[in-house]
């Protein structure tokens, strides 16, 4: 068999759409509609890259997901994952890719993890010495030794999301599609999820797709954060570009020992909270730098504290989708 | 193709099954007490009307009503239990991204869960209505021998068809909740027809004569019913040939349009999402 020439890409999408048809007051006579999940999106992610996956509830992506790791069938479009059409060549494109789902498990709840990942080796036909080798490493980088035996329905959530981490990437996947990973995870168990992600796109140049609503995690690890909504792609951009374009005002807290004075403020700042003794400014870096703002406060009489801030991630992609009305 | 996902499917069902030891239990003395409930009411029955030619003799009905207490578990009562919960959770979608052919996966899964459950139960129950009965002196109302070599071995051949059988209904039973996303569809239609189709309830050949070339000719009757006439001995319209045609006939069509039907099934999940 001849092997195709590898894509620079490890994944293409090309204007896919899909639409799904409902029947609406629920009795087998009712009218049906069409509902368009995707409304013909294009994008593609480099070998070895880590890309964000985002937008509200609704807007498609599980969708976009669901196409990819080739389960559901779009309704027109291209996709090549691996250079393979995911719903054409299921078997092969499937034995290839690994998939987490962070609402539902792939491991078995009356196994151990140990047998439990003996039973993927022998599913996706991974070599002994291979199988032991990744067994080792991926029981080292996510923490698994102390419950290799214990059954999945004994784990608590952290231990098994990392479980399922490890199900996902015994048979060496090229690309690892995770939908929602860190959801309900506490704070450990998330930066440890994070951590292993970005190593794994490091050492072993694993192409990450990540889907998520916890924005911390788009932080932490995507290169790169595709938004969608309703259907389309709203951005497609470093997390930084989002920020500079979205919301790039930052906000200055003044602190008084008394009622603070009232001020005539530069261009591209404004007042917009006022307390007994604080003021809050909102200002524009790129009207008025920090610094000129900071030299143009800094002597007001009764001044103790100032704090500049960013606004925060959630505040960040919560004004796209209200501009993109997503 | 490699074989392995098949027999690992396979090994993990087939210990599941096994793992349950009290239910085997559990299920074994209850057995016993249908079987032995069944008996009284034939040995009444039989012993009311003397004259009337039955189909089964006193001594046949009783043994045809142990070996099917002993195979109870190996009827298509439902779909396999893990396929049920995966359907409820949403974890099936997990079956959809294994590289492995559907049908034969869960095909393997539920013929092991089924013999799991059912080998043991019938090792043991045939232990103790046999031999054992016939020890502390129930030889009369005991699991007869079979009625030759010839028919022990064609009755091995017909059981090994009617596991395969049943385990190819319970693919239907498998689809039908992957269908509705919810196992109860599965057992409320197959727990009756099975039980009452197999010969469970009143064995096939005690049914009144107009209707029994239709129980025959069913593929229920495959199951157990076809294995324990040949065991017995008794005839079969047709002969052991037509019992053994009936099975690998059920198993060939079964098969086909099962496997349409998941293909058809597996098609509408990928257009409508699971």
């Amino acid at each position: 068999m001849q092997t195709p020439p590898s894509p620079p890409d490890a994944i293409t999408v090309s204007n896919l759409r899909k639409t799904y048809r409902i029947r609406e007051g629920g009795s087998w006579r009712g009218k049906t509609r069409d509902i368009v999940a995707l409304d013909g999106i294009s994008f593609s992610v480099p070998k070895g890259q880590i890309a964000g996956f985002i937008g509200p509830n609704g807007a498609g992506k599980s969708t976009a997901i669901k196409i990819l790791s080739g389960i559901l069938r779009p309704t027109s479009g291209e996709v090549q994952v691996n250079g393979l059409v995911p719903w054409t060549n299921r078997i092969a494109h499937v034995a290839r890719i690994g998939v987490v789902f962070g609402q539902r498990t792939q491991l078995w709840w009356d196994l151990s993890v140990a047998e439990g990942l003996a039973l993927l080796r022998d599913i996706y036909g991974v070599e002994p010495e291979r199988f032991a080798r990744n067994r080792a490493r991926l029981a080292d980088a996510l923490d698994l030794g102390g419950i290799m035996d214990q059954s999945v329905r004994q784990l608590s959530l952290g231990q098994r999301m990392r479980a399922e981490i490890a199900a996902s990437l015994i048979h060496d996947p090229d690309i690892l599609i995770l939908d929602e990973p860190t959801i309900g995870l506490d704070a450990p168990s998330k930066l440890a999820v994070r951590a292993f992600v970005h190593e794994l796109c490091r050492d072993r140049g694993t192409t990450v797709l990540l889907t998520t609503h916890d924005m911390h995690d788009i932080e932490a690890l995507a290169e790169r954060v595709i938004v969608i909504g309703h259907g389309r792609i709203l951005a497609d951009s470093p997390f930084e570009d989002l920020r500079t374009t979205t919301l790039s005002e930052r906000i200055l807290e003044l602190d008084f020992h008394d009622t603070p004075p009232e001020l005539t403020l530069p261009a591209g700042a404004s007042e917009t909270a006022r307390e007994p003794r604080s003021l809050t400014i909102t200002f524009d870096p790129r009207q008025i730098p920090a610094p000129a703002l900071v030299a143009h406060v800094g002597h007001l009489p009764g001044l103790d504290d100032l704090r500049i801030s960013r606004p925060s991630i959630d505040e960040i992609i919560t004004r796209f989708y209200a501009d993109h009305a997503a | 193709m490699s074989l392995r996902p098949y027999l690992t499917a396979f090994g993990l069902q087939w210990k599941i099954g096994l793992r349950y030891r009290i239910a085997v239990v559990a299920g074994l003395v209850a057995q016993m007490w249908f079987g032995a409930v069944t008996l009284m009411a034939y040995a009444s029955v039989y012993h009311a009307a003397p004259d009337v030619q039955a189909p089964l003799s006193l001594r046949q009905a009783m043994t045809y009503t142990w070996i099917q207490q002993s195979l109870f578990t190996l009827l298509p009562l439902g779909c396999l239990p893990a396929i049920g919960d995966a359907a409820r959770t949403g974890a099936i979608v997990y079956d959809l991204l294994r590289p492995v052919d559907m049908w034969n996966w869960w095909l393997s899964a539920s013929l092991a869960r089924l013999l799991g459950n059912a080998v043991p139960r019938a090792v043991l129950l045939a232990c103790v209505a046999g031999p054992l009965a016939m020890l502390v002196g129930l030889g009369a109302w005991s699991l007869a021998g079979p009625a030759s070599l010839i028919s022990a071995t064609l009755a091995l051949v017909s059981i090994a068809l009617g596991a395969l059988l049943s385990a190819t209904i319970v693919m239907w039973w498998n689809i039908l909740t992957a269908r509705t996303l919810s196992p109860l569809g599965s057992y409320a239609v197959g727990t009756p027809l099975a039980v009452l189709l197999s010969g469970m309830l009143l064995p096939l050949p005690l049914y009144p004569d107009w209707i029994r070339p239709f129980l025959l000719a069913q593929p229920f009757a495959g199951i157990t019913d076809i294995p324990i006439r040949i065991y017995l001995g008794t005839p079969i319209p047709g002969g052991v040939a037509t019992g053994l045609g009936l099975q690998v006939f059920w198993l060939a069509a079964l098969t086909l349009l099962g496997r349409l039907w998941m293909r058809q099934t597996v098609n509408r999940l990928e257009v409508q999402g699971a």
